[in-house]
C-alpha cells in the first residue's frame, strides 16, 4: 500500500518536473501579462526649439482633375498664428485657381467638377503653380472640421488636387 | 506530502489558465480594433508642364535647428499600431527618428527597424525574406513620443519604411512608409 502511494507521488513529481518548465517557457515566450501592461514614454522632440514654427497637420496632395503633387502642412508660429505651407508643390496652371480648406469627407471633393456648393474656407489665390508657398489661416479656422487642403479652380469649379490633413 | 504536491499542481494549473486566457481574449479584441486609415500618398509624375509656369519660393519663416526630412503614418491592423514617424536631421548632421501620437500593442522583444521596402504588410517576416534592415533599438514604450538614433550613413532613399518588429515571433506589428516632408 505504501509502495503504491510512493509510486503515485513519484509520478506526480514527474508531471510537475515537466510541466513547470514548460509553463515558464510559455510565459517567457508570450509574456501574456504585457497585454494589460502599457509602457508609456514621453520623450521631448530631439531638436526642441519653441521659437520655430511647429507642424500641426500634414498630408500629401493627390491630383483630381489635374495632376497635382506635393505636401501641404499646417504650421503654428511662435506667436500662435497658423499658416499653411505647400512644399514640393506642383499643379497645372489655370485661371482663377484658389487654395481652400475643405472637408475630407465631402463628396464634392471626390468628383473632378463640383456641382453643388463647396463647404470651404478660402485661403487666397494660388500664388504659383510650382514651388514652396505659405498661406495664412483665419484664426477661426476649425481644422478638425476642415481637414483637407483643396486646390480649386473657381472658374470651372474644378478640383485640381486634394490633401487630406493628418495630425503631425 | 501528497497534499503539498496537490497544492503546487493546483497553482500550476491556475497559472496556466491565467496565462492562456488573455492570449485567446486578445485575439478577439484585436479583430474588433480598427486599424489606422493609411495614407497612400501616391506620387504623381508631372508630365504636363506648361510653358508659363509661375514658380514661387516662400521661405520658411524661421529656420529650425532640426529639419524634418521624411514623415509617414503607421498602419497595422493585427496589432492596432498607429501614430506618426518622422526622420529629422540635426545641425550636426545626425539623423533621428521620432515617433509621435504613437500606439502599438505591447509584446516581447519588440524592436524599431528601418526596412528597404516601400511598405510592409501586417505580420510580414523580414528575417526569412531578403529585405535589408537597419536596427534602431528596442522599442522604448508601446505608447507615447520617443526618439531613436538612425546610424550615420543610412541611405534613406533605400530604407523607406519604419517597422515595429517583434523579433521573437518575426512579426511586423506596424509599418510607416516614409515620404518627403
Amino acid at each position: 500500500m505504501s509502495a503504491h502511494i510512493s509510486s503515485l507521488l513519484f509520478h506526480r513529481k514527474w508531471i510537475l518536473a515537466v510541466s513547470l518548465p514548460l509553463l515558464i517557457a510559455a510565459w517567457w515566450a508570450f509574456r501574456p501579462e504585457k497585454l494589460w501592461i502599457n509602457q508609456k514614454v514621453n520623450e521631448d522632440a530631439p531638436f526642441a526649439s519653441s521659437s520655430a514654427p511647429q507642424p500641426l497637420y500634414t498630408g500629401r496632395l493627390q491630383g483630381e482633375a489635374h495632376q497635382t503633387s506635393g505636401r501641404a502642412t499646417v504650421f503654428k508660429a511662435a506667436d500662435g498664428t497658423q499658416y499653411l505651407r505647400l512644399t514640393d508643390f506642383s499643379t497645372s496652371n489655370g485661371p482663377d485657381v484658389h487654395v481652400l480648406l475643405g472637408r475630407s469627407g465631402d463628396d464634392n471633393l471626390k468628383q473632378e467638377i463640383v456641382k453643388g456648393q463647396l463647404d470651404s474656407i478660402e485661403l487666397g489665390s494660388l500664388k504659383g503653380n510650382q514651388g514652396d508657398q505659405n498661406y495664412s489661416l483665419p484664426v477661426s479656422a476649425n481644422l478638425q472640421k476642415y481637414d483637407a487642403v483643396v486646390i480649386y479652380c473657381e472658374r470651372f469649379h474644378a478640383v485640381f488636387g486634394v490633401a487630406k490633413l493628418e495630425q503631425f | 506530502m501528497l497534499s503539498k504536491v496537490k497544492v503546487v499542481l493546483a497553482l500550476a494549473a491556475l497559472a496556466f489558465t491565467l496565462g492562456a486566457q488573455p492570449s485567446a481574449g486578445a485575439q478577439d479584441t484585436m479583430k474588433h480594433e480598427d486599424g489606422m486609415k493609411q495614407n497612400d500618398g501616391m506620387k504623381h509624375e508631372d508630365g504636363m508642364k506648361q510653358e508659363d509656369n509661375m514658380k514661387h519660393g516662400d521661405m520658411m519663416p524661421q529656420a529650425n535647428s532640426g529639419k524634418a526630412l521624411e514623415t509617414g503614418t503607421f498602419h497595422g491592423k493585427v496589432h492596432s499600431t498607429s501614430g506618426r514617424a518622422t526622420i529629422y536631421r540635426g545641425e550636426d548632421g545626425k539623423l533621428i527618428l521620432r515617433l509621435t501620437n504613437f500606439k502599438t500593442s505591447n509584446g516581447p522583444d519588440v524592436h524599431v527597424i528601418l526596412v528597404a521596402a516601400k511598405d510592409a504588410d501586417d505580420d510580414a517576416n523580414f528575417l526569412k525574406s531578403s529585405t535589408k534592415r537597419v536596427e534602431l533599438g528596442k522599442l522604448k514604450g508601446n505608447e507615447g513620443d520617443q526618439n531613436y538614433e538612425v546610424p550615420t550613413g543610412t541611405d534613406l532613399t533605400k530604407f523607406q519604411t519604419v517597422s515595429i518588429y517583434c523579433e521573437r515571433f518575426n512579426a511586423n506589428f506596424g509599418a510607416a512608409p516614409l515620404e518627403k516632408f
